[in-house]
């Protein structure tokens, strides 16, 4: 045995010291920005893979407008999959990037990005959009490569704005469906003991102690994501969370630990509990026939058919569910999240022809109002233009929208009447890192034992998330 | 008595093996060792032309992590306490499974059947079977919407329910429940390698006992252990190099963020860790995982030593 | 032989007296024998229950949080559903091909280097073996990262782009050499005594005859055992064919499985997923019900019972 290791380590160092010489050096890749050819998409014959986390369904929403794309440019091929989950598209690309062989647009989060960017992979998009170069498609119609004046403005802001979340000022993204966070209440509870919908943390702590006396054994409030609540509150109090230039963990200060033990006094008084906590996705607990209930439930608006309670034998559902805008600091200036897939352009040295051809896509399926609206009323997430009421199918999916069977376009139309209080936060290689170091840490300040000292336990959960990260980032 | 022509034929006969083992298991290796002793490698910044500079901080920082001994610890409890009882029960439900006549076939094919179903399955259902709903803390006691049900077994005999994986639970209930899942999973695997064993015993052995009238447990220990030695340094040998990458068993039950709520990372392992840097510190990974090589293969040559002495052919 | 017939008439004509004089203790030995085979049968099987209720369940009821142990209402739909929007037939066929030739492939590759290690004598054999081990010492994920730049080389040169990604080569040649298997067989054919080799070896049997007629035989328990692990492993790989084969002609049947119930929002539809399992598990179910009865009979057809 001991020759055997003699000889393994022999051979591996010597082999690893010739690789060690003939790796570096030998990269010239070019960072920086994407510029664009100056004749623009020159026509030519390309195929453009697509990754995204698609279900058959949505699949099909996506094909139809393949079609309608190729009248206009019918040289370029799409060529789409499902790659599993978002997770899944991330791990497929970082290690197809490794080789060089990763598709030309993908489904994303910002923290994929800021991972794929690493490898200086990512295309940008600021040349793309302010291009005036003129683009002639299959019709006949000329239009300029880049964005209009209009097709900016009809981007919902805050979702446009995620693309310039990385530190540099440029633009990476563009934003494809998305979701945010709602209160889901028991209307019928609601009006029956003439309770309010609360609009601030403050209305809600008076609502939770009714709710208590009415019924003692309800949880009045279940919050699914404990992560998104801690950086919401950051935002909504306007204290640091994450940066994503220079010092990136600024989380651990007086303010964030102020809420977090406000929160936790609320959960010792049984006024609230978390997905990790309750120990299942708190919509259960909202949908509850019976044991103990919720009447408030804060999750993601792409949820919303699973806060729809079941029906009773006459077929009627048990209770009317009612949505609003999540408990905010100050009413008025609310703070939401922005959450859902965006789409990212990666680089091509070989062939930068691809890469406009991928932003013609890209632009086709952002800035077309029909497909906008018919994405979104297949997937149930929102949809990133103003103007998709303009539809008429989808003005009537909105004018229907109820908390029972349209459930679904009630939490739509909520997401889309709170356009101008989305954010985002700052996407850098850390930044799911924090994200996974807050969750924890909002769940364990709540409910972990204290042994007398919450300040004690407080701080040490602070100390141990920023070290954790810090480690990591 | 090594003459030539045995040479080059034992060559021939393993040069298939050794070909795809040196591209498809050494070369990684050797990758491996190099990453490992780049400082800061990752693959994202490699492909974008990053230079990493050659030393052992990748191993500094393993070393330094906060919870570096807790990955270790969990490695090594679980492996000490899953390899000898899965080990031991395998035997004895493959030693009587041979030795009975009706229903044998039947459960046989039962104590299968775990290698047919899904592991993703298996892992859900095992939390569901644990998981505590709705746990909190009213007047004086404690209250839930769902025991599980292995708490409501627990309480139908008379018993207090246990918190086993939920939010307050106890380290060594995590334990507990890591070990049961671990010890059912690798069962069949284990009854089916000694079973095979088993079944290749001459029966003269047993015959001559029973015409001595040996009792039943010297026939264990003196007949059927000895006899399937091999197979059982196999078993325990393979599941102690196995044990020790536990990994995917604490992500069924407790899922990535390998431990109870408010206690994330409380169950973390050595492969764990791996897993968590092949994201965006390949380095760091590379050079866990050649700490954890170094660690099995001692406990892999302790093993070969004693089973020198004990293993009969 | 004659000789050696002779004492087992003597020693059947013994046993009948024992067995009689020990069969009262036997019964209760019986009894608990059952009890303990049938507790834990009982344990082993729960989850597997549990699997097959969940995929008869509608999306709803599985999110109860009251799990219910027998569905309200039975959903046999989730089985059609589950057949029609994962495309089987072509997974399926392509899992079959992929699992049967490995298995062949990697039979034959095994069982000569096993015995080269059991039973030939050459220099370096023990240091060899060793190295051997060592191999399975490391966490194989990280070989993940080296296989997928190694087969993309691959794709890049004629010679060998059988074996690049989007090749049924690909996802059957990395995994052809299993240290486990190899040790395994080893450890049988250590058993089979030396003198039966060399007194072939005097009769004048080549090696491979030898193998083929005496030790392939004697092994067949562990082969077969090694056939249902080799088959197992083509039906639960996951990792590797997804990160190769993207394209849907050389799909295996868990990443056709883990795609189709995904939906857009992540949220897996787990009764269709179980349904979806149960089909695909099924027919592997039916080749190791098929195999056992070759596991038992491994032994008794064997040529060397006295």
């Amino acid at each position: 045995m001991k020759k055997i290791l003699a000889l393994l380590l022999a051979v591996t160092i010597v082999l690893s010291m010739g690789m060690m010489a003939g790796c570096s050096g030998s990269n010239n890749r070019n960072a920086g920005e994407f510029v664009v050819p100056e004749e623009g998409y020159d026509g030519s014959a390309v195929e453009i893979t697509f990754y995204h986390t698609m279900g058959a369904a949505l699949r099909d929403v996506l094909d139809k407008y393949i079609l309608k794309f190729n009248e206009m440019y019918p040289n370029i091929t799409i060529k789409h999959s499902q790659v599993g989950g978002y997770d899944d598209v991330r791990d497929q690309i970082k290690t197809e990037i490794t080789v060089g062989s990763q598709p030309d647009i993908a489904y994303c989060y910002p923290d994929h990005v800021a991972l794929y960017n690493k490898a200086r992979a990512v295309a940008t998009l600021d040349g793309l959009i302010d291009s005036q170069i003129k683009v002639k498609d299959a019709k006949g119609n000329e239009t300029i490569l880049g964005l209009t004046a209009e097709q900016k403005a009809d981007f919902i802001e805050g979702y446009y704005n995620e693309g310039k979340s990385y530190g540099d000022g440029l633009m990476y993204t563009m934003p494809m469906s998305k979701s945010t966070e709602v209160l889901y209440y028991n209307k019928t509870f609601f009006d029956k003991h003439g309770l309010t919908v609360p609009k601030t943390w403050k209305e809600l702590e008076e609502t939770c102690a009714k709710i208590k006396e009415i019924d003692p054994d309800s949880i009045p409030l279940g919050y699914d994501s404990e992560a998104n609540w801690f950086i919401t509150m950051c935002e909504q109090y306007g204290s640091p969370y994450t940066s994503a230039t220079g010092d990136h963990y600024l989380f651990n200060n007086d303010k964030n630990k102020e809420f977090v033990k406000m929160f936790r006094e609320w959960y010792q008084k049984g006024y609230l509990t978390t997905q990790e906590l309750y120990g299942a996705y708190t919509s259960g607990l909202f949908t509850a026939t019976e044991g103990s209930k919720s009447y408030m439930s804060i999750g993601s608006t792409g949820g919303a058919n699973h806060q729809r309670p079941g029906k009773d034998t006459s077929g009627e559902y048990l209770f009317d569910v009612g949505i609003a805008q999540i408990p905010q600091v100050d009413a008025s200036k609310p703070k939401v999240i922005s959450q859902g897939p965006s789409l990212v352009l990666f680089k091509n040295a070989a062939n930068p022809q691809k890469v406009v051809a991928s932003w013609l896509f890209v632009k086709y399926l952002t800035t077309t109002v029909e497909f906008q609206a018919e994405f979104s009323m297949t997937s149930g997430y929102a949809p990133v233009l103003k103007s998709v009421d303009t539809i008429p199918a989808y003005a009537d999916f909105l004018a229907n929208a109820n908390g029972g069977d349209n459930i679904t376009a009630l939490s739509t139309k909520v997401a889309l009447e709170q356009k101008d209080a989305y954010y985002v936060s700052p996407a850098f290689v850390g930044s799911s890192t924090a994200r996974d170091e807050v969750g924890a840490l909002m769940t364990a300040a709540l409910a972990n034992a204290d042994n007398g000292d919450v300040n004690a336990l407080i701080d040490g959960l602070f100390k141990a998330a920023i070290d954790e990260c810090e480690y990591n980032g | 008595m090594v003459d030539s022509k045995q040479q080059w034929k034992a060559w021939l006969y393993l040069s298939p093996a050794i070909v795809l083992l040196l591209v498809f298991t050494v070369w990684p290796i050797i990758n491996t060792v190099r990453i490992s002793l780049l400082e800061g490698y990752n693959s994202m910044g490699a492909s974008g032309g990053d230079v990493f500079n050659f030393g052992f901080q990748n191993f500094v920082d393993v070393v330094q992590y906060q919870r570096f001994l807790t990955c270790l610890q969990n490695t090594v409890l679980l492996c000490v306490l899953t390899v000898p009882l899965s080990t031991i029960l395998a035997l004895l439900i493959a030693v009587a499974l041979n030795s009975i006549r009706p229903l044998q076939r039947t459960l046989q094919t039962i104590f299968f059947l775990p290698y047919v179903t899904n592991s993703i399955a298996i892992g859900m259902v095992f939390a569901a079977m644990f998981n505590i709903i709705g746990l909190r803390p009213a007047a004086g006691t404690m209250m839930a919407d769902t025991w599980g049900i292995i708490n409501n077994v627990i309480t139908f005999f008379g018993g207090q329910p246990v918190n086993w994986i939920n939010q307050g639970s106890d380290y060594w209930a995590n334990m507990a429940v890591m070990v049961i899942y671990i010890v059912w999973n690798a069962l069949p695997f284990k009854i089916l390698i000694l079973l095979g064993g088993l079944q290749s015993i001459n029966k003269q052995y047993y015959d001559a006992a029973r015409v001595d009238g040996t009792p039943r447990r010297r026939v264990l220990t003196k007949i059927t252990v000895p006899l399937l030695s091999p197979m059982l340094a196999y078993v325990v040998i393979t599941g102690f190099m196995g044990g020790f990458k536990e990994y995917s068993s604490i992500v069924g039950i407790f899922g990535e963020k390998m431990g109870p709520a408010g206690a994330h990372g409380s169950l973390n392992t050595m492969v764990g860790y791996i897993y968590d840097n092949i994201g965006n510190q390949e380095g760091r990974a590379s050079a866990a995982a050649l700490i954890l090589f170094g660690i099995i293969l001692v406990v892999t040559m302790i093993n070969l030593q004693v089973s020198k002495k004990r293993v009969h052919y | 032989m004659a000789n050696n017939d002779n004492m087992n008439v003597m020693r059947d004509r013994d046993l009948r007296k024992v067995t009689s004089s020990a069969r009262v203790g036997g019964v209760f030995a019986k009894i608990g024998t059952y009890t303990f085979l049938i507790i834990m049968a009982l344990i082993v099987l729960f989850p597997f229950y549990w699997m097959i209720i969940s995929s008869l369940k509608s999306l709803d009821e599985y999110r109860m949080n009251v799990p219910t142990f027998f569905p309200q209402k039975i959903m046999w739909y989730n089985y059609v559903e589950a057949f029609n929007t994962a495309n089987l037939g072509r997974l399926f066929m392509n899992t079959v091909f992929v699992g049967v030739v490995s298995t062949v492939l990697s039979l034959i590759i095994t069982v000569l280097s096993a015995f080269a290690f059991a039973r030939l004598e050459f220099k370096g054999r023990e240091l060899m073996f060793g190295a051997l081990l060592a191999t399975m010492m490391i966490p194989g994920e990280l070989f993940t990262i080296t296989n997928y730049a190694t087969v993309s080389e691959f794709t890049k040169i004629p010679a060998l782009s059988w074996m690049g990604t989007n090749t049924f080569g690909v996802l059957i040649v990395p995994f052809l050499v299993s240290v486990f298997y190899i040790y395994l067989l080893r450890q049988n054919f250590l058993q089979i005594p030396n003198e039966l080799y060399l007194a072939a070896k005097v009769d004048g049997c080549g090696d491979l005859k030898y193998l083929w007629k005496v030790m392939i035989p004697l092994a067949k328990p562990t082969l077969i055992s090694i056939t249902i692990l080799k088959m197992m492993g083509a039906w639960n790989s996951y990792i590797w064919p997804r990160l190769v084969a993207n394209d849907e002609a050389y799909q295996l049947i868990t990443n056709g499985l883990r795609n189709a119930f995904t939906a857009t929002t992540g949220d897996v539809n787990y009764p269709l997923q179980m349904a979806a399992v149960a089909i695909v598990s099924a027919p592997l179910f039916m080749v190791f019900i098929f195999l056992r009865k070759y596991i038992m009979a491994g032994v008794s057809r064997s040529g060397i019972k006295g």
